[in-house]
């Protein structure tokens, strides 16, 4: 019987049920598919100008030593040499190349822009889908306490102090500072979204499957919010690019590495306009200034995923 | 029809042009009239085009919908491409809607009275105490009490609401009011209501009315005049009464076969199997021919035109040769008296004694009591069927909770007769829930939102397998496949790697059903399984649940408002009123002779165009 469960149909004309059987249960997947959510992003005009200009930066850091004339550390050349083929942007007090400095400098803010971006993201998934999905109780109200401290803590002399005070200045201890100060508002954000998802029936449904919490949260909820994960986690990477150039710029970055930070931070220290070596100021300022738009960009893309409405324009 | 047409549309076609999908045609070729003071009703199921052509109607038509051809025109004016400034002056002095959302459409931050006052002055030259006045009459007319005009819209109940939003649209004594499913997600009996209060109100006023609904049952009695679309045309026009006694369209003959007589000894209902045609894609010949049981060759290759045959118009090329029978020969679901009595010798698998929940709520330093359901007494049989009526707030889902565990009892016990013994249920918490539910499982009102929309089908359907059975690898495929075969989503291959999207509203709740067997329950509880659905493919679904009940010896709590589901599915009917048990028994029993009042008026409120 459990195959057959429409032998009623067998009453009428047998041709017929038959044929209004088999549209019956023939008849799916006509609804169009969704657009995937990259093909969403890069629907939008801005969102390509800026994949692609980070998909340049992107290739540039990669590809550093096979692009970069010299070593950046490398201290051996004449100070002070204004643009030229040899040295495409000139060396700057200490003899060094400032392209092959530029160049390997993305490195380090597409590094932190990654991990502190993604450990910020993380950070703020965790707390805030946990607390929002158990909403009024302990856990919550633990949790919503952390995140409201973390949000009135003022996080730019948090950084310095800390930064200030730890031995090494590595790239690591930058993505891990930089993402332990910026995950509280983007918790309270999924933790307000979550809250609007988890009395959907499908949530109440995996409960009668037998589903356990974490995987209700994590594997049920989150990917439909996925939209606002991707771009809580652009304008994360965005705010912890800056947040490095930032520090650096105070003297508070990874000394023995090159990044554009610490690049404006020597060039300002050694009075590079007085020097007449404009390159040497100019050349980070606006690599910055660009990967930043860049990624602004992207987001503009992002923001078509969570309000199709905008795709129509 | 005398005179000229209030509302005159001529071949109107509207097409939505999205940027990233295939454009499609929602309304095509459209043609009607409405006459002053003619009350017009639209049915058709959802999808088929009904709510564009209202949208279009009132100009309202957003991006990236567009009107591509014809024309509009109402009272003499070509409101067709009139711009928005115009259209200003006509908007709700001589056109007025109540919308479909129109729970939603009042300013939740302003006041009532302020909201009725902003139409009225900006079309009228009352001022004032004269406005007040206006809004009081207003209000009488509806029959809401004056102290709700001060009032924010929260303090209001939904059928309030739906009213104030009736009162709205007549403020100005408008020609033609537009109603696109007002009473939609109402409750049955303040849904009767309302149109009784619109019915009156028009006879009244001597407003013209174009009613939008899917469900023709409660159209019929209010209507002068019937249009039924399908696939974004119009399929037949009738007048009611021609329509009831002699439907043409087998598609109206479709929509009507899905009601009967609950109180019959034999009751048949038919549903249409299929779906509405994705009008994305190029077709030729008549839409509804893939559902159609009279089809002919012809209609596979000529799209038939909508001709006059005997009272109205029709467009069907069997319908103008014959007119054929007022049956649909679709597939039928008929139930019988005599099914119940045995379902109720087989034994208790769930007993509910003496049941009390109250809800404390403290207010300050006193605490509020809300008794929710008092003293509730009955059982569910194995391989049964017991149904829970009652309107909204009755109660019905804090009983629904408390049997699936997650609330308990305040007073009384609810036992569960399982294949471990007795077992009392009271809020169970972690491991103790998780096992209980191996036993009792839900079916929810919305299939729409009990698929998780990430997911695909066989992923749904293999969670509850690993997490209750430990069902691995091959045998856990297989078992997902045997799933979607017993409700009979055939063959189960096209089925598994889909996602909820790509389903219709019937096979949708079919996997939500599905999943709910996954487990092999014992009880399974089912909250109002049909009502977010068409119309015309709820007995189908109801014949599934009735064939799980026989194959799959499983106690079903069906929980509903609408007595002629009950009847096609339960063995037993309880009628709960206000948490209170008003009337128990057997299905036919109650239905017939129905000893409370309570349950004379759910009767009542049964669309019954018979």
């Amino acid at each position: 019987m459990s195959t057959t469960p429409n032998d009623f149909m067998a009453e009428g004309e047998p041709d017929q049920s038959r044929s209004v059987e088999g549209l019956a249960v023939e008849q799916v997947g006509s609804a169009t598919t969704p657009d995937r959510w990259w093909q969403v992003i890069w629907s939008s005009k801005k969102a390509r100008v800026g994949l692609v200009i980070l998909g340049i930066y992107v290739l540039m850091a990669v590809f550093a030593p096979l692009i970069a004339p010299h070593d950046p550390l490398d201290g051996s050349f004449t100070p002070l040499q204004q643009p030229s083929g040899e040295h495409w942007l000139g060396t700057n007090t200490n003899g060094r190349d400032i392209a092959s400095q530029l160049i390997f400098g993305s490195r380090v803010s597409l590094l932190v822009g990654l991990f502190g971006g993604a450990l910020a993201t993380a950070i703020a998934l965790v707390v805030g889908l946990v607390s929002g999905y158990t909403e009024g109780t302990i856990v919550d109200d633990v949790l919503s306490f952390v995140t409201n401290v973390a949000l009135v803590i003022p996080a730019l002399p948090l950084i310095i102090t800390l930064v200030a005070y730890s031995d090494t200045r590595g790239v690591w201890l930058i993505v891990g500072i930089i993402a332990i100060t910026s995950w509280a508002g983007a918790a309270r954000g999924k933790r307000a979204q979550i809250i609007t998802l988890r009395n959907r029936d499908f949530v109440t449904s995996a409960k009668f499957s037998g589903e356990s919490g974490a995987r209700i949260i994590f594997s049920e909820i989150m990917p439909n919010m996925n939209s606002l994960v991707v771009a809580g986690f652009v304008g994360a990477a965005t705010g912890a690019v800056g947040a490095e150039a930032g520090l650096a710029v105070l003297g508070l970055g990874d000394t023995r590495s090159v990044s554009w930070g610490t690049m404006l931070y020597q060039a300002d220290a050694q009075g590079a306009i007085q020097q007449g070596l404009l390159t040497w100021i100019f050349a980070p300022g606006l690599a910055l200034a660009l990967l930043i738009t860049a990624m602004s960009f992207i987001n503009f893309g992002v923001d078509l995923l969570s309000n199709p409405h905008l795709r129509e324009d | 029809m005398t005179g000229s047409p209030l509302l005159e549309v001529k071949n109107l076609e509207v097409r939505y042009e999205p940027k990233r999908a295939r454009s499609m045609t929602a309304v095509q070729d459209v043609s009607f009239d409405i006459a002053p003071g003619e009350f017009v009703g639209l049915i058709g199921e959802s999808g088929s085009g009904k709510t564009t052509l209202a949208t279009a109607l009132l100009r309202l038509l957003e991006k990236p919908g567009r009107i591509s051809a014809g024309s509009i025109t109402f009272d003499g004016t070509d409101i067709t491409h009139l711009d928005q400034d115009e259209l200003r002056d006509l908007r709700w002095r001589d056109l007025s809607t109540v919308f479909q959302s129109s729970m939603n459409s009042l300013n939740p931050v302003i006041r009532i009275e302020p909201q009725f006052r902003d139409a009225i002055e900006a079309h009228s030259d009352l001022r004032g105490e004269a406005v007040s006045e206006r809004v009081r009459e207003l209000f009488d007319m509806v029959f809401i009490d004056h102290r709700f005009i001060t009032s924010f819209p929260h303090e209001l109940s939904g059928g309030m609401k739906q009213r104030v939003n009736l009162a709205l649209a007549l403020a100005l004594d408008p020609k033609l009011v537009l109603l696109d499913e007002p009473t939609t997600g109402l409750d049955v009996v303040v849904q009767h209501s309302i149109l009784e209060n619109v019915r009156k109100l028009q006879e009244e006023k001597g407003f013209a009315v174009l009613f939008i609904s899917h469900d023709i049952g409660t159209v019929l009695d209010l209507s002068d005049r019937i249009l039924v679309m399908y696939a974004g045309r119009i399929v037949e026009s009738q007048p009611a009464g021609e329509l009831l006694r002699e439907p043409m369209h087998p598609y109206t003959k479709g929509l009507l076969g899905s009601y009967g007589d609950p109180r019959a000894e034999t009751v048949r209902i038919t549903y249409i199997p299929g779906r509405p045609p994705d009008l994305s894609l190029e077709h030729q010949g008549c839409a509804f021919a893939a559902r159609c049981p009279e089809k002919i060759e012809r209609c596979l290759t000529d799209y038939p035109e909508l001709l006059p045959r005997s009272a109205g118009d029709v467009a069907c090329h069997v319908a103008q040769q014959s007119g054929g029978t007022r049956h649909f020969d679709g597939p039928e679901f008929v139930k019988s008296a005599d099914d119940s009595e045995r379902a109720r010798e087989r034994e208790v698998v769930l007993t509910v004694d003496n049941v009390t929940k109250v809800f404390e709520k403290r207010r300050g330093l006193k605490v509020e009591r809300t008794e929710a359901v008092t003293d509730a007494s009955f059982v569910l049989h194995k391989g049964g069927v017991t149904a829970l009526v009652g309107q909204s707030g009755s109660g019905k889902s804090t009983l629904a909770r408390m049997i699936t565990g997650i609330d308990s009892p305040t007073e009384g016990r609810i036992v569960f007769h399982g294949p471990d013994g007795d077992q009392q249920v009271s809020s169970f918490r972690g491991r103790a829930l998780r096992d209980y539910r191996s036993h009792v499982q839900m079916v929810f009102q919305d299939p729409y939102s009990a698929l998780n929309p990430t997911k695909r089908i066989g992923q749904i359907l293999e969670r509850p397998l690993v997490n209750f059975h430990g069902l691995k690898g091959e045998e856990r495929r297989r078992r997902v496949e045997e799933l979607l075969e017993t409700v009979a989503l055939t063959p189960s291959d096209r089925f598994v790697n889909r996602y909820a999207y790509e389903l219709s509203g019937g096979q949708r709740q079919r996997v939500v059903i599905a999943r709910a067997l996954a487990v092999l329950p014992e009880v399974i509880v089912a909250d109002e399984p049909i009502s977010s659905l068409d119309v015309s493919i709820r007995a189908e679904i109801l014949e599934l649940l009735n064939d799980l009940v026989q194959t799959h010896d499983v106690g079903i709590l069906y929980i509903t408002h609408d007595l002629l589901s009950a009847r096609m599915l339960a063995d037993d009917v309880i009628v709960l009123n206000e948490g209170r048990v008003v009337e128990q028994g057997p299905a036919l029993q109650v239905i017939r002779d129905p000893q409370d009042d309570y349950t004379r008026t759910l009767l009542d409120a049964v669309p019954n165009p018979f």
